[in-house]
């Protein structure tokens, strides 16, 4: 827990006080990594929830940003990585335009999908559009009456992308796996089969 | 009226060139109009999409963005888009590895796996905005490129979220964008076109579609896009119009399975801005894949004086 009051002076850290309210299950870490992650100050939240009252996704869910942000501040990493409202997020960014703490609260929402994903915790539509992109280089892949449309209207029936250059697929494979993406997306999806 | 023409490597993105290549077309075309040459970004990818990739893991998402930047900086030109979630992911991305060093040289690591290296040499706009950047085109070249004035027509414009927000991290050249509360340059350029824009109770909502929403829940994505139709509607909108195949993409289609799920009948074309300044220069629905869409464009032709 020492660590979790981030005093410079290590042995002064111990001793003094943690001034955060923890539950047990709580994690300090929980915090930290999603301020790293998601590059905002999450700490600075006053809970005045101009976030959830700029969210179009609040009034028609029991999705509140504002909570998510607590659940951040407290490190109820568990609470908050396998609640299903963590993905109603359309990422829209109208909270973080209004916060008045300059907080993302859009960014905390990626940090804390990121942290899920770790523990295989993500909506399936994600992983098939890695599995498209790994495979065409596109998330939305050109077909047939498509083709015929571009032709009718003078492009070519492959666009300039790695539809018509291929030869950049291998390149694109290469840095999905150096993340071992790919992998990761075919195991969680072949769970469910 | 200055001859100098611009040059910028076009990034395609997935949902315009697979899905709406009309908006492609019209792009190319319209832009040569105005003095704007959009030369193929060969080899681009996805973005990639920034609510899809973003979720998974930040890091791929900024590696696979490189990729796409460097292949623009390899031609030495700048890139020009037509998508609002491909701007997040080209425009942030090339910004944010510009500012974070520890960001760079991770992305770096990993680009030097595929020989290819992101040095920050060039710069990211969205077409929209380029047109109404005065040192480039501007309302008034804007307005002297149409041939066949969309009169007679209200417009609703759908800005999307990710060309304006976030506002603090969004820089732009054109003078006059960047408010995200109350936004009117799209207008303006609407009316260039010869259409009335309306406004409508809360212009700047989101389309519901975005975060990886659409794909994970597609009633509650709808049931956004159904509020901004419902807004659009009152003021009498006969079409709307956006920057972002993906956003259109849920307006359109979106209207059909809002008729299917929830049994709301709703017929509102929804043209990306592209595709109505290729109607204003005389291009015919043809030349504009107009039969793509899901919504028929027809009753919004037909009212056009
Ligand atoms: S708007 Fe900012 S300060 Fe207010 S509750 Fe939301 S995150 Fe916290
Ligand atoms: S970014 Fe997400 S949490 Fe913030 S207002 Fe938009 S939908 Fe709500």
């Amino acid at each position: 827990m020492a660590k979790a009051k981030g005093y410079s002076d290590e042995n002064l850290s111990v001793r003094l006080a943690d001034r955060y309210y923890r539950t047990d299950d709580a994690s300090p870490d929980f915090l930290k990594n999603i301020e790293k992650i998601g590059m905002t100050i999450a700490h600075m939240c006053y809970q005045c929830g101009t976030c959830t009252g700029s969210c179009p996704s609040a009034p028609r869910s029991s999705y509140r940003i504002r909570k998510f942000v607590r659940r951040a501040v407290l490190g109820l990493e568990n609470d908050a990585l396998t609640d299903p409202d963590l993905w109603l997020c359309t990422t829209c960014y109208s909270c973080t335009d209004r916060c008045p703490r300059d907080i993302a609260p859009t960014d905390i929402i990626m940090a804390m999908r990121n942290l899920a994903f770790k523990r295989k915790i993500v909506p399936r539509n994600f992983l098939n559009t890695v599995q498209f992109i790994y495979k065409t280089g596109h998330g939305v892949p050109n077909n047939d009456v498509n083709r015929a449309a571009r032709v009718k209207l003078g492009l070519e029936a492959e666009p300039e992308t790695t539809a018509k250059y291929p030869e950049f697929i291998p390149g694109i494979q290469k840095i999905l796996d150096h993340y071992g993406l790919k992998d990761e997306a075919d195991e969680i999806l072949s769970e469910g089969q | 009226m200055s001859g100098k023409t611009h040059t910028y490597a076009f990034f395609l993105g997935c949902i315009a060139p697979n899905r709406y290549p009309g908006i492609e077309a019209a792009a190319i075309k319209t832009s040569r109009n105005l003095g704007i040459e959009l030369v193929p970004l060969k080899g681009a990818s996805c973005c990639p999409a920034p609510g899809a990739f973003g979720s998974i893991d930040l890091n791929v998402w900024y590696a696979m963005a490189a990729r796409n930047l460097v292949l623009a900086e390899q031609m030495n030109t700048d890139i020009t888009l037509i998508c609002n979630g491909c701007y997040k992911s080209i425009w942030e991305v090339n910004h944010k590895l510009k500012h974070h060093d520890e960001l760079r040289d991770n992305v770096n690591e990993v680009l030097k796996e595929i020989d290819m290296e992101f040095k920050g040499t060039i710069d990211v706009r969205h077409l929209i905005e380029i047109y109404y950047d005065k040192k480039i085109c501007g309302v008034d070249k804007l307005a002297d490129s149409v041939t066949s004035p969309l009169n007679g027509v209200k417009v609703a414009v759908h800005y999307g979220c990710h060309l304006l927000k976030p506002r603090k991290e969004r820089e732009f050249e054109a003078e006059g964008v960047g408010d995200t509360e109350n936004p009117m340059w799209m207008e303006e350029l609407v009316a260039a076109l010869g259409a009335e824009p309306v406004q409508y109770r809360n212009k700047m909502q989101c389309c519901g579609a975005g975060g990886g929403v659409r794909g994970y829940d597609i009633a509650h994505a709808l049931d956004i896009t159904n509020e901004k139709l419902i807004n659009m509607s009152e003021v009498g909108a006969d079409a709307i119009t956006e920057g972002c195949p993906f956003c259109q993409l849920q307006f359109d289609r979106g209207q059909i399975e809002i008729g299917e799920k929830f049994g709301v009948e709703w017929a509102i074309p929804v043209l990306h801005f592209n595709e109505l300044l290729g109607l204003a220069q005389g291009m015919s629905p043809q030349d504009l894949a107009l039969d793509l869409h899901g919504i028929s464009c027809e009753p919004f032709l037909n009212k056009l004086q």
